[in-house]
């Protein structure tokens, strides 16, 4: 421990001299600038789709005030002949949207359909009291269709019956016709306070003061009071802001981190350290420990600034934070030139942040979303109350993250050597030394079972990344089929990467022995699989997609049939493995890309054949 | 003119050959994906006209109260069914069996405010989908309410496709496609300089008839070129996804002119400090200010960008030629400045 003190003092100082002299000032100058820059650019109200359409507007026409549009007054004659010309793409004739019928326009038109109506929503609000302007307030009550559900937050089902909450239906008159005149100097003199006017009085503030809503629950909460106009479901945009406020500084201190050690790597100081009594560990903790703490730093400075609670951001940040730096440690001991560690850095942005916002989107809808710790973040701001579930969401967002950068700290011990870091092999060359490297070979079994079963949150990301690849293919068959082959490819070579890295390493030569390793793995596997699924089914009654892509449906017969639906797939496993791994074997590591296909295909094959089972196709 | 091309050959062989482009293009692929994710699967549920247009949601609602109401013609034009009942409780008794998504009580119509009541299944997903649904007929059954209280609400009949896709579409995934590529041509110029200052190979190069101008030009050039075939593969994939990009050759002039610029600027970054890790650092921090910088100016790049891929007939040639001065006077401060520059100890 005393080690990675000073090791982490020595960081700080080397951190130091990096940034003195003049090149201090003119970064702290450049980022004063950036920072500057970008609060006045945001201040002034910044909008990505400035001046995209041009909008023509008769003299008596609104004062169109959005920087979507780009506005002309004209006369109505100038405005039809520009239309036809197509030098603008509506024109607003007093109280009336003229357009094409050609998409740009349509767009147009929607888009000043859209102001608009905001504009009449905020005249309304202005010229005419709530009674009048607001004559619609509609009562929401969520009840229990059946027993089994559960509200996301784990609240109290409301069991009230409908017609308590109704009370006495007031039925039209008899002699009334459904169509009653309107009134022309509106309701009566003296407006009766009803019961919902206080709601309307708060979402009106609400929406006057626009920005303070925006971390509110986007559904409406239970007996709350809806009125359609000031009804605006929220974007969501909270979330991908909320991510990017605490992401993006971690990934420009863990470029430091990175930074450092290739520069420590490329002029052999680290072999100095190495030569040292201080242990691999102690050199990688203490590298990491300034950048933790700066990171650690700014989750509390930026929770202060937003105003959430330091402890949950704390709690929900650091897995998030240990996972980027576990990343970025992969990126620093894999290496191999600058443009390497770029494009890996970049890459490692995209995939961390895909998967912290992608199912955080989801949050208050779908119980699935508490895969992304993200989630727990945005249920924060919106002081939704931490519940007996939220401890299991916890655990089930932020345990794959925890497990990933130990799996990285592991790892990184294990390669710390010389040979290795300053070697310059292929890329899958040096994935495949990495491996091997990990395993503990005398206990070849127990190694490639655990990193099987440690692979299992990785490859979890792979497929939730490539899910969101494949939406770009047109067709649904081939984007089932696509995600089908690329999801069999990731868990072969979860599963087939220990023991190809033996055989290669000479440590499995027999058949026997690989088919072993293979059974070993393939267990690991499944179990780690179904032991998520079963966690995620009490914990998820909506997962019904993990249902399916894991082919074991829970309606079976009788207990004997359920055996056979949960040994299937590990004897599937088993199989598949095992063309790859004794594929691998007879052929040669250097086919082991041809023996991995074998084995995905036979793998394509058996989930075509089970969703074909349950009608899928 | 040899020694140019070699550099610039060997600089795209050593990109190609460490596949790391692929991984660059990858990279910029799950951008789009995630993006266009996040926007055609959830905007369209969030945005209630979108489900109108593409998807037919069948949404059951029972209605119990006036059953003569105007709201109930609403819901069915929105391709809502509704079912009548007498009683609250054959209301619930539907409900629970799940034969209809949702319980609205309706009070008979009268001038000042209507109290409806509105019953929701109590399931994380269910009861967003038939809200949404049920977004639009509402609106236009208040819009029905203000006219009875005398108030009058224009422009309701204003027509035209929800333009939030559009926007997204020409406002972030295009413009983000076409200048990454500025921006991977920027990290590259960084890396290859400060890799030859770091590996003392400069020295080494420059003992050749290789003078510094020619080396950084051809590093420019070969940066500038791996961008523009980026922002050529994008329109075409883009194309391939049914999204055209108008003007196209205006925009991938503009994109070009962006990545010489971030190159050319990378190359004063990297030329000044001379090593990966604060070059990068200042490198991101700038482009970012900049970035923000031109949105002062209308057309900012990233705008002019938006309207000439959306086909905005306010744009052309002009606005495009102009952003070749910022450039030349960069390029003009980089190649007369590359050996004072180089020379500077930061």
């Amino acid at each position: 421990m005393w080690n990675v003190l000073v090791i982490a003092k020595r960081e700080v100082s080397r951190f130091r001299t990096r940034f003195s002299g003049g090149s201090r000032a003119l970064i702290v100058a450049v980022l004063v600038a950036a920072l500057a820059v970008s609060f006045f650019v945001a201040q002034s109200g910044f909008t990505l789709s400035r001046g995209m359409y041009a909008v023509g507007v008769s003299p008596d026409g609104p004062a169109i005030d959005d920087s979507r549009f780009s506005v002309f007054v004209m006369s109505p004659e100038a405005g039809y002949s520009g239309l036809q010309a197509k030098t603008i793409d509506a024109y607003v004739n007093a109280d009336m949207v003229i357009g094409r019928s050609d998409s740009r326009s349509q767009y147009a038109q929607g888009a000043l359909k859209q102001y608009l109506d905001n504009r009449e929503l905020n005249r309304i609000i202005e010229q005419y009291d709530i009674d009048r302007g607001f004559p619609l307030r509609i009562e929401t009550h969520y009840i229990a269709v059946n027993a089994s559900q559960q509200q996301p937050g784990g609240s109290i089902i409301d069991t009230a019956s409908i017609a308590d909450i109704i009370g006495p239906i007031i039925e039209p008159e008899p002699d009334f016709t459904g169509e009653p005149t309107p009134v022309p100097g509106g309701v009566p003199a003296t407006p009766v306070e009803t019961t919902t006017d206080p709601a309307v009085r708060a979402q009106l503030e609400a929406a006057k003061n626009g920005s303070a809503g925006r971390f509110k629950a986007e559904m409406v909460a239970d007996n709350e009071t809806l009125i359609p106009s000031l009804y605006q479901p929220s974007v969501p945009l909270p979330q991908v802001i909320l991510a990017f406020v605490y992401i993006v500084p971690i990934f420009f201190i863990s470029v430091f981190f990175t930074s450092s050690f290739m520069d420590e790597k490329t002029n052999r100081k680290l072999n100095i350290l190495m030569s040292t009594p201080v242990s691999a560990f102690d050199i990688i903790m203490g590298k990491m420990l300034p950048y933790l703490v700066f990171s650690v730093a700014v989750i509390v400075g930026v929770t202060l600034f937003l105003g959430g609670n330091l402890l949950f951001a704390i709690a929900i940040f650091t897995p998030v934070m240990l996972f980027i730096f576990a990343i970025y440690l992969m990126v620093a001991l894999f290496y191999r030139t600058y443009k390497d560690q770029t494009f890996f850095s970049m890459a490692a942005i995209t995939f961390v942040t895909g998967y912290l916002v992608f199912p955080a989107l989801f949050t208050g809808m779908s119980n699935l979303s508490y895969i992304s710790p993200l989630t727990l973040a945005v249920e924060m701001y919106r002081n939704v109350p931490f519940g007996p579930t939220g401890l299991m969401a916890y655990a089930l967002s932020t345990g794959p993250l925890y497990l990933v950068f130990a799996i990285a700290l592991f790892v990184g011990v294990r390669i710390f050597n010389e040979e290795y870091l300053m070697g310059y092999g292929r890329l899958h060359q040096k994935l495949g030394d990495a491996v091997y490297l990990s395993l503990n070979k005398n206990h070849p079994y127990v190694s490639v079972g655990l990193l099987s079963l440690l692979l299992i949150p990785v490859v979890f990301v792979v497929e939730l990344i490539i899910l969101a690849l494949v939406t770009n293919l047109q067709q649904i068959f081939t984007m089932l089929i696509v995600l089908l082959f690329f999801s069999a490819l990731v868990e072969e070579i979860a599963k087939s990467a220990g023991i190809a890295a033996l055989i290669e390493y000479g440590k499995a030569v027999t058949a026997r022995r690989v088919l072993a390793l293979s059974f070993v793995s393939a267990l690991a596997f499944w179990g780690g699989e179904k032991l998520l699924l079963m966690a995620s089914i009490g914990f998820m009654p909506a997962s019904a997609v993990l249902d399916t892509l894991n082919g074991a449906s829970g309606t079976a017969a009788s207990p004997l049939m359920l055996v056979f639906l949960l040994l299937l797939p590990l004897a599937g496993h088993f199989v598949f493995s095992t063309i790859v791994c004794l594929g691998t074997l007879k052929l040669g590591t250097r086919y082991y890309i041809v023996a991995l296909l074998a084995g995905t295909l036979v793998h394509v094959l058996y989930n075509v054949y089970n969703l074909r089972a349950m009608g899928a196709f | 003119m040899g020694t140019f091309m070699a550099i610039v050959d060997k600089e795209i062989r050593a990109v190609a050959r460490e596949r790391t482009i692929l991984l660059a293009i990858v990279i910029q692929l799950i951008i789009a994906s995630l993006s266009s994710v996040i926007l055609f699967g959830l905007m369209s549920f969030y945005d209630p006209a979108t489900i109108g247009q593409n998807t037919a949601v069948p949404v059951k609602v029972g209605v119990v109260g006036d059953g003569d109401s105007q709201l109930i013609n609403y819901l069915q034009r929105s391709r809502v069914t509704t079912l009548l009942y007498d009683s609250a409780d054959a209301a619930q008794a539907d409900f629970v069996k799940g034969s209809v998504d949702a319980v609205i009580y309706i009070p008979p119509v009268a001038a000042g405010v209507s109290e409806m009541k509105l019953f929701l299944p109590q399931s994380d997903s269910k009861s967003t989908v038939v809200l949404m649904v049920l977004q639009t007929p509402l609106k236009k059954y208040e819009n029905y309410l203000r006219g009875l209280n005398g108030v009058e609400v224009r422009y309701q009949d204003t027509r035209g496709r929800s333009s939030t896709t559009y926007e997204f579409l020409y406002s972030f995934i295009v413009p983000m496609l076409m200048l990454f590529p500025a921006f991977i041509a920027g990290s590259i110029m960084i890396d290859t300089l400060s890799e030859e200052f770091e590996n003392k190979t400069l020295d080494t190069l420059l003992s050749t008839p290789v003078s510094m101008n020619t080396m950084i030009g051809a590093k420019l050039a070969a940066a500038e070129l791996i961008a523009v075939l980026q922002c050529i593969l994008w329109s075409i994939l883009l194309s391939f996804n049914r999204i055209y990009i108008q003007n196209v050759l205006l925009v991938l002039v503009l994109a070009a002119i962006i990545a010489a610029f971030v190159a050319a600027g990378s190359a004063l970054i990297a030329l000044y400090f001379k090593d990966r890790e604060r070059s990068q650092f200042l490198y991101s921090v700038l482009l970012i200010t900049v970035a923000s910088l031109s949105y002062m100016f209308n057309p900012s790049p990233i705008t002019l960008m938006t309207r000439l891929a959306s086909g905005d007939p306010g744009v052309g040639v002009v606005n495009v030629l102009i952003y070749l001065l910022p450039l030349a006077i960069l390029m003009i401060a980089l190649f007369t400045g590359t050996r004072k520059l180089a020379a500077l100890k930061a």
